[in-house]
């Protein structure tokens, strides 16, 4: 048990603004050349944050406490204060700090690598005492029925050590925690992988609610083009004016005449021309007079109808100029409604409605809608100080 | 930091603009969404008069030394007392009006609205309004340098007129930039104007429509940061020239200003950034000071007010920065 060697091989190189290890220290500088030591604008990368910090003020005149924060690195890590080059330049509270964790997270006791690994010899080499043998043999008893239960998974996981690199802590069975042994050099957790999961930058794409009018999913397709002719498969809703199966409305409607035979009939149905037995079925969400009188698309009709309606009485046609109505956004001139273009790299747009300004949004919300032009004859310094009090009042 | 002061009696809601006095270097007019328009003395950081509306103001702007108009959420112009603190309603637009600039030549002022049309009002008038010109589109902005007026529209559209021939646009553009337009100024030379757009992007363009002027025409993208190789991308939601300088100072969602030379294609200056979006900057009519609304500006919709920072009104007292080099 060389304890120096298992502690390079546990700590490699590791980059103190985003806490990644590396093969070896040069990988380390390009690492940080490249992810937090480059110019956002221009492509020069420097050595050292100082570097990059006299970089931007000389060459991009940026005031020095103008400074954008150092790129890609861990919060309250993306300062200029501290000089970091490959290893050098840690501050010893981090280094310490990392150790520990380090330690936690490959299920070593405490001090393993964080204090000098001098002491554990001299506790193993001592010879035990008879109840100590009892007791760890016991103890191990104890273990190996405790892994009884789960010995299916485990003894593969041990077998293929590689195979699960990448895979979350809890995936291997926390350690035995008298154990003083490290874990075999093979089983390595994930290393690259702080706690806590990767870091969370705020500012990114606002939530899907953010955008009223915009279902996050499409509404299910009224006319399911992929279905075959007959019955939805199980599962999916029976579309309106679609008899349930094993029930027909009364002449048989929805099938055509005996003489042209559908090419394979539902079975365990009437023939159409037998009048049915069964009253006409009671089908939800359909209105009755669809069953009675058959509509060569009947979803466009009991679908699309009320918002035809609604959209119709809302906007009357003969006026060219929508009035404005509280919560709505009206194109007043739907011809030159904008797409918004294709971006070529990934991007985190921070308002994305090509119609809509933030403004006419704010102006349309509960919150600030009023209707036009209502005050003529009012002074308009009186009547409205009242709701502009609570308004004031609810902000703060 | 003694080159900027904070105002000390902000509005409660978002700031919508901000604009000093074209005579008075120290006067300044703020409208936000809080329905008010104040007026301040910033030498004295004094809030001098405070105008209650009906609803939030998006615009206003000065006429003379003891008047200003705005312009409001609720289609009406009004004109505004700044001695007596008296509110005139002058006229009447069908929508909300985005915009407004005051003509010193032809005595009007000019607003645009949401419902699709320019108007020319004077209030001495027995009819305050003098004119309506029907627009293809809802007015998002509008600047006017001596009889030359920008109007930018939703759906990217431009119209250039003469302002003494309103009749005709004397030119109609499409955008250059593909994003809807947020902020327009024009230069104080007159050879043309800068405007930007909700893509963190900037294009100047220029007035004049031979070939040789048009080839000068140029974009470029501003107002954005690359963290963990996504572009994160801001709208830019204010511009404005220098009245001495020509040169410009843009602002965005992100919360920086930073001052351009356009002729040079450089970046002067990069203000230390502020806590939340600038909705407006100005520049005084003596280029001494910016004034910058600092405020939500709905970006993200009712959801962001929850961690909206209270609005704020800094007046930065600019040096050399805005200067153009060599």
């Amino acid at each position: 048990m060389q304890c120096l060697s298992c502690f390079t091989q546990i700590i490699r190189p590791w980059c103190w603004y985003c806490e990644r290890e590396f093969e070896d220290e040069k990988v380390l500088m390009q690492h940080q050349k490249a992810k937090h030591f480059k110019c956002n604008m221009c492509p020069r990368r420097l050595n050292t944050a100082g570097g990059l910090a006299v970089h931007i003020q000389q060459v991009h005149k940026l005031e020095p406490d103008n400074l954008p924060r150092i790129d890609n690195a861990l919060p309250g890590r993306d300062g200029y204060e501290v000089e970091i080059f490959g290893m050098e330049g840690i501050p010893a509270p981090d280094v310490a700090d990392y150790k520990r964790r380090k330690e936690i997270e490959l299920g070593l006791s405490a001090g393993s690598i964080s204090q000098p690994p001098a002491k554990r010899p001299k506790v193993e080499n001592r010879p035990l005492t008879e109840g100590e043998l009892k007791a760890q043999l016991e103890a191990h008893k104890a273990l190996m029925g405790a892994h009884d239960t789960s010995s299916s998974s485990a003894p593969a996981t041990d077998g293929s050590t590689g195979g699960v690199y990448g895979a979350g802590p809890q995936t291997y069975a926390a350690p035995p925690a008298p154990s003083p042994m490290p874990p075999p050099s093979g089983m390595s957790p994930p290393l690259g992988m702080p706690p806590g999961g990767p870091p969370f930058f705020p500012g990114g794409p606002p939530p899907p609610g953010a955008f009223p009018g915009q279902p996050p999913f499409p509404p299910f397709p009224g006319g399911m083009p992929g279905f075959p002719p007959g019955p939805p498969p199980p599962g999916f809703p029976m579309p309106p004016g679609f008899p349930p199966l094993g029930m027909i409305p009364p002449g048989g409607v929805p099938f055509p005449p005996p003489s042209m035979r559908p090419p394979f009939p539902p079975p365990l149905l009437p023939p159409p021309h037998v009048s049915s037995p069964f009253p006409p079925p009671i089908m939800a969400g359909s209105p009755p007079q669809s069953s009675a009188s058959p509509n060569p698309h009947p979803n466009s009709t009991s679908l699309n109808q009320p918002p035809n309606s609604l959209s119709m009485s809302s906007q009357p046609p003969a006026a060219p100029l929508p009035t404005p109505v509280q919560g709505q956004l009206v194109l007043p001139n739907p011809a030159l409604r904008q797409t918004l273009p294709e971006l070529k790299k990934k991007t985190a747009l921070k308002y994305d409605d090509a119609n809509f300004s933030p403004d006419e949004k704010r102006g349309r919300s509960s919150r600030y809608y009023v209707t036009a032009g209502q005050d003529l004859t009012v002074p308009p310094a009186d009547e409205p100080r009242g709701t502009k009090r609570a308004r004031a009042e609810d902000f703060l | 930091m003694s080159d900027q002061i904070e105002l000390s009696s902000p509005p409660f809601d978002s700031v919508s603009q901000v604009r000093f006095s074209p005579t008075n270097p120290n006067h300044l007019l703020v409208a936000a969404w809080d329905t008010t328009v104040r007026f301040y003395d910033v030498a004295a950081n004094e809030q001098k008069a405070k105008f209650d509306h009906r609803a939030a103001v998006l615009t206003t702007c000065f006429s003379d030394t003891n008047h200003a108009y705005s312009g409001c959420l609720d289609a009406s112009v009004r004109e505004l007392n700044l001695e007596t603190e008296k509110i005139q309603h002058v006229g009447q637009h069908n929508d909300a009006i985005s915009c407004m600039n005051y003509s010193s030549e032809s005595n009007a002022v000019i607003t645009g609205s949401w419902d699709r049309t320019l108007r020319f009002w004077d209030h001495r008038s027995a009819s305050p309004q003098q004119l309506s010109h029907d627009l293809p589109e809802r007015v998002y902005h509008m600047d006017l340098t001596k009889n030359t007026l920008v109007v930018a529209m939703a759906s990217r559209m431009f119209h250039i007129y003469d302002i003494r021939k309103m009749d005709m646009p004397a030119q109609q553009r499409e955008s250059s930039l593909k994003f809807m337009t947020r902020s327009l100024a024009c230069m104080v030379d007159g050879q043309g104007y800068a405007t930007a757009s909700t893509e963190g992007r900037i294009a100047v363009e220029y007035f004049d429509p031979s070939p040789e002027a048009q080839e000068k025409k140029y974009a470029f993208k501003c107002h954005r940061q690359t963290i963990e190789d996504v572009d994160h991308v801001w709208p830019v939601n204010a511009l404005a020239f220098h009245p001495i300088y020509n040169t410009f100072a843009s602002a965005g969602s992100d919360g920086t200003v930073s001052i351009w030379d356009h002729k040079l294609k450089k970046r002067l200056r990069q203000y230390q950034k502020y806590k939340a979006a600038i909705p407006s900057v100005a520049f005084n009519c003596d280029g001494t000071r910016l004034a910058v609304g600092v405020s939500y500006t709905w970006d993200d919709g009712e959801e962001g007010l929850k961690n909206a920072e209270r609005p704020a009104v800094f007046v930065r007292k600019v040096g050399d920065e805005v200067k153009p080099k060599g």
